[in-house]
């Protein structure tokens, strides 16, 4: 069982002594292989771990003492004050609408990208003219840097200019400009909520769908076509073969945009920058606000660190959980 | 299937035309949602300032004619082209590190059973938890204590904290798809582990020393907070701080050059993916099947 | 025309990465111009560098200006300057960079966004340099101690303001029969009337800057206080601030459209240069924006420096104040452009086509460059006399600051326009308030 749990199989030279002329030399404990191979592994895991762990895990526990503090920007060292910030985080109003809209969108975020990205997977693992055109255009969104790409949106979701309202009056389905029936995408509190998370959908869905690609296309076409000797359906092929191979890659591919999505800024603040009226206000920008523009360090990073003792046990649940499932 | 052969061409190619236009079809929704803002984004950068605020004009075409000067704009009026290069050369380096350290570790994680790995692999995952506007300002202190501050350097150091897990992950699986047999045969021929992984599993596993290259360039690009807390200096920024500060005074947005700036960088980008994409796609299955 | 298009003046001949380049050339370099005060420039200047950091100014031409004087003024002086423009909503973000690694600019700048209360401990005492300015050119306007000192100590230097009046257009007043508006009432019935022409108002109920200076304009109109003038008590609490609040939701109901809810800073802007806004409440670089692309609408468009209301007539302008690190490398030569600047004032308003607002009594002295000779904006030299800041009547602490970038006044007006009761709006809205400002106390 230990060797499904780490993927991969055995490890070379994993015999304790090494037979020379017809009798066992033992070796001293530092020599034997399996320390020879933690050794080595360590080495070379040794400079990721150090990187990320002096560049993020220092000042995550800086960031951690700073939840604890009343540490404002021009004052860092202060007073520990236990766990009054996330008190008095509780007790905001807007605290609680940007936790809900947080969740709302990271759920709602990935639910839409799931579902886009494995219909487009469908599609683009189907041999046809001009798939490599296809995969090509459907990637731009992803490669062009969020920053610019939002500000785009923000022009096209604008209440005057909005070029999607001008094209939705055009084609009859919404009413002119002035009118009730047009839109205000970035305005109207359920609207605005979707349309920052529309922009988030539209950047990376496509993302998903390749990662998915490569998992589809990974199922060995033997296996289904054996399914389909079998007299197995579309359905049944689906749900019993694909499903399960590709759940681990979607699982931890979603994982990452998960948290990716989580932390983002850039796409609420430059949208909306939680507006109107909180109706948009994530974690993130809450925690920005107050923090760094407000000047409230601790409370700050009280707000930004909040998620975290629930996603931690999450994600390790989770990735664990994939690791036994490998086959 | 002699019964097949026997039937008449045209139906096969009837069948296929019929394939191909259900695909397209489906096809399309997606391709509008995710092109239509592109397109729109090219058509906004070779357009005239005044006729983007005039609400009678059809947005998808050109009212006053073409023009080239929202591009031209951008190079001589902004630092565009430094920040064109910065980009670049923030992206190579940042690869270059990536590599260093998430290939040794990739393989360490997938290869050799090590006590504690999983735990370390997922500990590396959840750096992504800790948030950036809170990392900013020890970092800063970092930066500069490195006398890095206002260089793009700066970013260099900074960027590889968000590249490096990912790649891990990424490249963790890609080598777990290398067969043991070519590195016992490397070992034998007495190359040594790490000689084994420099001279067999790296050259066979390069789509995913690619796709990691190309995720460090994406991911680099992706980020605002870093470069606008530690780089002030306009010839100094990278693309995305640059534009986002430079083509935005207050109330005037500078449309044409923000969506110019915009497609010059990212259009590339999406081209060199594609032409990796297939090797991507056949890579990336490693933490899928095995 | 084409100068407001400018993003920032030809690029200057700095080459890559040469910025730590001591130039040292000297005084031969170019003629002085009138505009150079006759100081003497102290020797220690000579071969050092300064390194400035400012705000990306809304009027282009401004920060052409101020490029152009500093070079002339690093000539002067052989020392060389560099400044850098950053969008001063960041402004803050870069600063707790800067203090953290206790390195960055020799000269800072803090626009609409007061961190004196916040960093004034690591902040270079400016007194001497304020009391001259004061004594030459002043007396400071009471506000302008709120924006700079703490404890009666000059922690910065005051530079100018922005004043965000009334732009209405005369034209369409006049197609209603309304004559020039004085009062918020003018404003609405105004609006009112010409909704239903396609000429609604805005202002915006969103999370931006100007919908938190807009609202308050509105509030000291009505004789809402933030706090009392130490700051210690907040006062908002009071039913003036419910009549201001009621007047919003009249005013949105009879004279604005639902767009107004997802408007930016710039929003407004642009619904008055498109010729649909019949007035808006906006800083002066709307009027010139809308001179530049849209002359029509330009021939119409006049200036009320503000609207009064029945507590009075209170414009919120925006201070901007210079600062010094600690840890600047460069104190002489920060000090010395500081003064250089403040002397060359009338030139800087200028420059700023209209939209800088001094400080300094003495700058009041009609006329005033770029105000003065133009008939529209002759009004608002005596906007000294009638400007607010944020935090009003109490003083611009970090307490104070902290509720300017959460938003709260902007969302109250935002819920009681939806519709909210104002009760249940001013309960959330002032029990904010008071957690923040208690917040602040005990640290």
């Amino acid at each position: 069982m230990g060797h499904l749990a780490s993927g991969g199989g055995r490890s070379p030279g994993a015999s304790l002594s090494v037979p020379v002329g017809g009798r066992a030399k033992a070796l001293p404990w530092w020599r034997t292989p399996s320390v020879r191979r933690y050794l080595f592994g360590y080495t070379l895991l040794a400079p990721a771990v150090l990187y990320v762990g002096v560049l993020v895990g220092a000042p995550f526990l800086f960031s951690l003492y700073l939840a604890l503090s009343d540490a404002s920007v021009g004052a860092p060292v202060a007073r520990f004050v236990g766990l009054e910030n996330f008190t008095s985080a509780l007790e905001t109003g807007v605290f609680w609408t940007a936790v809900r809209n947080t969740l709302v969108f990271t759920v709602g975020a990935a639910v839409m990208k799931g579902f886009l990205g494995t219909t487009l997977a469908f599609l683009l693992v189907q041999p046809f003219k001009g798939r490599r055109v296809v995969r090509g255009l459907v990637v731009i969104p992803f490669t062009i840097p969020i920053a610019i790409s939002v500000l785009g949106w923000k022009w096209m979701f604008d209440s005057q200019f909005s070029v999607l309202n001008w094209a939705l009056s055009g084609l009859g389905l919404i009413g002119e400009y002035g009118t009730p029936d047009w839109p205000v995408w970035l305005g109207q509190p359920m609207l605005a909520l979707a349309s920052v998370m529309f922009v988030n959908v539209w950047r990376s869905f496509p993302f998903s769908a390749i990662v998915l690609l490569a998992g589809m296309t990974s199922v060995s076409p033997e296996i289904i076509d054996a399914a389909k000797v079998d007299g197995a359906t579309f359905m049944q092929r689906f749900r019993k073969i694909i499903v399960p191979m590709i759940a681990p890659i979607l699982f931890v591919g979603a994982a990452f945009d998960t948290v990716f999505t989580l932390s983002d800024l850039s796409i609420v603040y430059l949208l909306t920058n939680g507006g109107p009226d909180g109706a948009t206000e994530i974690l993130p920008t809450l925690a920005y606000n107050t923090g760094i523009r407000g000047g409230a360090l601790g409370r700050g990073a009280a707000i930004s660190l909040f998620l975290f003792p629930l996603l931690l046990p999450a994600m390790v649940l989770l990735l664990r959980t994939l690791r036994r499932r490998q086959y | 299937m002699a019964v097949v052969a026997q039937r008449a061409p045209w139906s096969r190619r009837a069948k296929e035309i019929r394939r191909h236009t259900l695909i397209y079809v489906g096809l399309t929704p997606y391709l509008v949602i995710a092109v239509f803002p592109i397109l729109w984004m090219l058509i906004t950068a070779l357009k005239q300032e005044p006729d983007l605020y005039r609400m009678d004009v059809v947005p998808f075409w050109f009212h006053l004619p073409p023009t080239l000067k929202n591009f031209e704009f951008l190079f001589q009026r902004t630092f565009y082209g430094d920040w064109l290069v910065n980009t670049l050369s923030i992206s190579l380096f940042v690869s270059a590190i990536t590599l260093l350290t998430a290939v040794p570790a990739g393989y360490a994680l997938a290869r050799l059973r090590l006590p504690f790995a999983e735990n370390l692999g997922i500990a590396i995952f959840m750096t992504y938890l800790v948030p950036a506007i809170i990392l900013f300002i020890p970092l800063s202190r970092v930066v500069s204590e490195l006398g890095l501050q206002d260089t793009w350097w700066s970013l260099v150091v900074v960027y590889p904290t968000f590249t490096i897990p990912f790649c891990t992950w990424l490249l963790m699986g890609f080598f777990k798809t290398v067969p043991f047999e070519i590195e016992e045969a490397a070992m034998i021929d007495g190359c040594g582990q790490f000689g084994a992984l420099l001279r067999v599993v790296l050259p066979v596993s390069w789509p995913g020393v690619i796709t990691s290259v190309i995720f460090s360039f994406t991911l680099s690009m992706q980020d605002f907070l870093y470069s606008l807390a530690f780089v002030s200096i306009s010839e100094q920024k990278p693309v995305p701080l640059g534009v986002a500060t430079e083509l935005i005074r207050g109330d005037v947005y500078f449309w044409g050059s923000l969506m110019a700036g915009a497609l010059l960088v990212g259009v590339p980008v999406a081209i060199v993916y594609n032409l990796f994409l297939d090797k991507f796609i056949t890579g990336i299955t490693g933490a899928a099947i095995k | 025309m084409s100068d407001s298009r400018l993003v920032q003046a030809d690029r200057p001949t700095v080459t890559r990465r040469s910025f730590l380049k001591v130039a040292g050339t000297g005084a031969a370099g170019g003629a002085l111009l009138a505009m150079l005060d006759a100081r003497q420039a102290p020797a220690q200047l000579k071969g050092t560098s300064l390194r400035v950091i400012l705000w990306s100014h809304f009027v282009p031409a401004y920060d052409a200006w101020i490029d152009d004087f500093a070079r002339k003024w690093g000539e002067q002086n052989g020392a060389t300057v560099r400044i850098d423009h950053i969008p001063h909503l960041e402004l803050p973000a870069r600063y707790a960079a800067e203090f953290a690694a206790g390195a960055g600019h020799d000269l800072i700048y803090f626009a609409g966004q007061i961190l004196t209360g916040q960093y004034y401990r690591h902040l270079l005492d400016l007194s001497d340099l304020a009391n001259d300015l004061g004594t030459r050119y002043g007396p400071w306007m009471p506000s302008a101690k709120s924006a700079a000192q703490v404890a009666g100590v000059w922690y910065a230097v005051p530079d100018y303001f922005i004043s965000i009046p009334v732009l209405w257009r005369k034209d369409l007043f006049e197609s209603v029969g309304r004559p020039a508006p004085k009062t918020w009432d003018d404003l609405r019935v105004a609006a009112r009337l010409l909704r239903p022409k396609g000429h609604p108002t805005g202002m915006q109920f969103s999370h931006c800057n100007d919908a938190n200076h807009n609202w308050r304009a509105l509030l000291y109109c009505f004789g809402a206080k933030e706090t009392d003038p130490s700051g210690q008590s907040i006062e908002l609490d009071s039913k003036e601030t419910r009549e201001a609040l009621r007047f919003a939701k009249a005013l949105y109901d009879e004279g604005m459209t639902p767009e107004v809810f997802s408007w930016d800073d710039a929003s407004d802007n642009r619904y008055l240069a498109s010729g649909v806004a019949s007035w808006i409440h906006d800083a002066i670089s709307a009027f010139r924006t809308t001179e530049d692309t849209n002359p029509k609408v330009f021939k119409e468009t006049y200036v009320l420096p503000e609207a009064a209301g029945p507590g009075g007539t209170w414009n919120v302008g925006e201070p901007n104040v210079w600062a010094i690190w600690k840890f600047s490398k460069n104190v002489p030569a920060a000090k010395e452009f500081i003064m250089a600047v403040a002397n060359s004032q009338k030139e800087a308003m200028g420059a700023s086509r209209g939209y800088n607002m001094p400080f300094l009594r003495r700058r009041y002295d009609k006329p005033m460059p770029g105000l003065g000779q133009d008939a529209k904006l002759g009004t608002l030299q005596e906007q000294d006399k009638i400007t607010a800041f944020f935090g009003h009547p109490g003083p611009m602490t970090p307490a104070a600051q902290e509720v300017l970038t959460t938003f709260i006044v902007p969302d109250m007006f935002t819920r009681v326009a939806r519709g909210a009761s104002i009760d249940e709006t001013m309960k959330w809205g002032v029990g904010e308030i008071r957690r923040i400002y208690a917040k602040h106390k005990a640290a």
